[in-house]
């Protein structure tokens, strides 16, 4: 029959157990890693604790079971974002001591704790991947819209659109003959890569009208409607849209006007705003409504300047609205060119944009008409 | 931007008040949604207190719109400000909308 253990024996096994516990923190604390990996995070602390307590350790992440057998100590850790592990130990040798289970624990959230950083690093990554998906389609949406400027003898273009995100659904397009210039310009609904991904498809259905219809722009804006108004339809979107085209040898502008605004001729000087005379496309169906033309007999030194309206309403820092009739003024000066003007306009609305967010895609095309012995330096 | 909603001769009425733009366009659309999809297709929207409508407002009643002439019914504007009677007139969305 063997004595029972001394206060003093009891209190040196007691000390010697918490420094064991200690180192084997210790251990568990300075074990690193340099894979990412789910697995290949938990195993060597699994490993580590196994060697430690010279038992078999397992562990699940999101289950809570009990354990099956005597020889079998679970754990379960639990962390602020839900995610749960349990860890099981079995081990034959000894049962498992109340220091043993204090050490089961902190492998438990140690390996738990691994796991979510495993985690958070594999959904950035996957973030990242969409993300950068997202900024390389924006980027080939927006060239879509033409890098070149028209040279038509007579005229004198400048067009520019700046997305209020990477992409936009703003645009313009253009197709040229040594004497005339066939146009479109127009806003999706809607804004960001949504929106770019319609303005690429209206581009090409554009283009290809105006090879087919150019000096007809009623006829334009026809095809285009025909081929896009399921998709636009389908989608929940529509897109505002002039079409027109300049006659050079003649002067004769041509106009049809689909839902957009602001749409400005100056003609002597003076701006007037050119109304549309049909809806969107893509709100009512092909042929619901009677589309019709204008014509305008330009002179030297008139104007033609198309906008969307994320140009004209663009706030400034006080919630004031760039405006329609601020715009009739600046476009009807007629001091600089095209290009020059179309520059300094974008300047002047960053300027007064200054401490504002930009809400929405700006684009502004102009197209000044000259004598056609006059050529002027295209943007 | 406030949204309230109220039913008038069995139709369902949202009366929107404030600035009617992007930042507030997928409210009104979940709200007009939420009512199509419960099976009310007659639907008005009450525009005399709505000072200021951009590109993303009008895609979102003419979406609506169109999902309630799908359904057999239709979404009306009622009492359009002169604000937004001036955008559905300048896009001439004022020939698709019925406008009372």
């Amino acid at each position: 029959m063997s004595a029972a253990p001394s206060p003093a024996d009891s209190l040196a096994e007691a000390l010697i157990d918490a420094q064991d516990q200690l180192l084997a923190l210790y251990e568990l604390a300075t074990l690193t890693t340099e894979s990412l990996d789910e697995d290949e995070c938990v195993d060597p602390i699994l490993q580590r604790a196994a060697r430690l307590l010279s038992a078999e350790i397992t562990f699940a992440v999101g289950e809570t079971f009990a354990p099956e057998a005597s020889s079998a100590m679970t754990v379960v850790a639990k962390n602020s974002s839900g995610l749960s592990g349990a860890l099981t130990a079995r081990r034959d040798a000894e049962p498992f001591g109340t220091a043993d289970q204090k050490l089961l624990r902190a492998v438990a959230n140690i390996a738990l704790g691994a796991v979510q950083t495993s985690r958070l690093h594999a959904d950035a990554v996957a973030q990242a991947v969409v993300a950068r998906d997202h900024d390389t389609a924006s980027e080939l949406a927006q060239l879509a819209l033409p890098s070149w400027r028209p040279k038509v003898r007579g005229l004198d273009v400048f067009a520019r659109s700046d997305p209020a995100r990477t992409a936009g659904g703003d645009l313009f397009t253009f197709v040229e003959t040594p004497t005339s210039l066939h146009f479109v310009v127009g806003d999706v609904s809607g804004k960001g890569l949504p929106a770019a991904m319609m303005m690429t498809t209206i581009i090409s259905s554009a283009n290809a009208a105006m090879h087919s219809h150019g000096a007809d722009p009623l006829a334009t804006l026809s095809s285009i409607d025909s081929w896009m108004y399921d998709y636009l339809s389908g989608s929940g979107l529509f897109v505002t849209i002039v079409a027109g085209s300049i006659d050079t040898t003649t002067g004769e502008l041509r106009l049809a006007n689909a839902g957009h605004s602001p749409v400005i001729a100056v003609q002597n000087g003076v701006p007037s705003m050119l109304a549309a005379t049909a809806p969107p496309i893509g709100v009512l169906p092909l042929g619901s409504t009677a589309m019709t033309e204008d014509r305008l007999a330009l002179s030297p030194r008139d104007r033609l300047v198309v906008c969307s309206d994320g140009f004209s309403e663009q706030l400034d820092a006080h919630g004031n609205m760039f405006g329609d009739d601020r715009l009739l003024r600046r476009v009807a000066d007629l001091s600089n060119g095209a290009h020059d003007h179309g520059s300094t306009l974008f300047d002047e609305l960053d300027e007064f944009a200054v401490g504002a967010a930009q809400t929405d895609d700006r684009t502004l095309v102009i197209i000044d008409f000259h004598d056609q012995s006059v050529s002027r330096r295209a943007a | 931007m406030d949204i309230a909603q109220h039913t008038t001769d069995g139709r369902v009425v949202f009366t929107l008040t404030g600035r009617f733009d992007a930042h507030e366009a997928d409210a009104v659309k979940d709200a007009l949604h939420a009512e199509i999809k419960a099976g009310h297709s007659d639907l008005g929207v009450d525009l005399a207190g709505v000072v200021f409508l951009d590109s993303s407002a009008l895609a979102t009643l003419t979406s609506a719109m169109k999902r309630c002439r799908e359904a057999g019914g239709d979404l009306v504007l009622l009492s359009p400000s002169d604000p937004a009677r001036v955008i559905l007139e300048l896009t001439r969305l004022d020939l698709a909308f019925e406008i009372l």
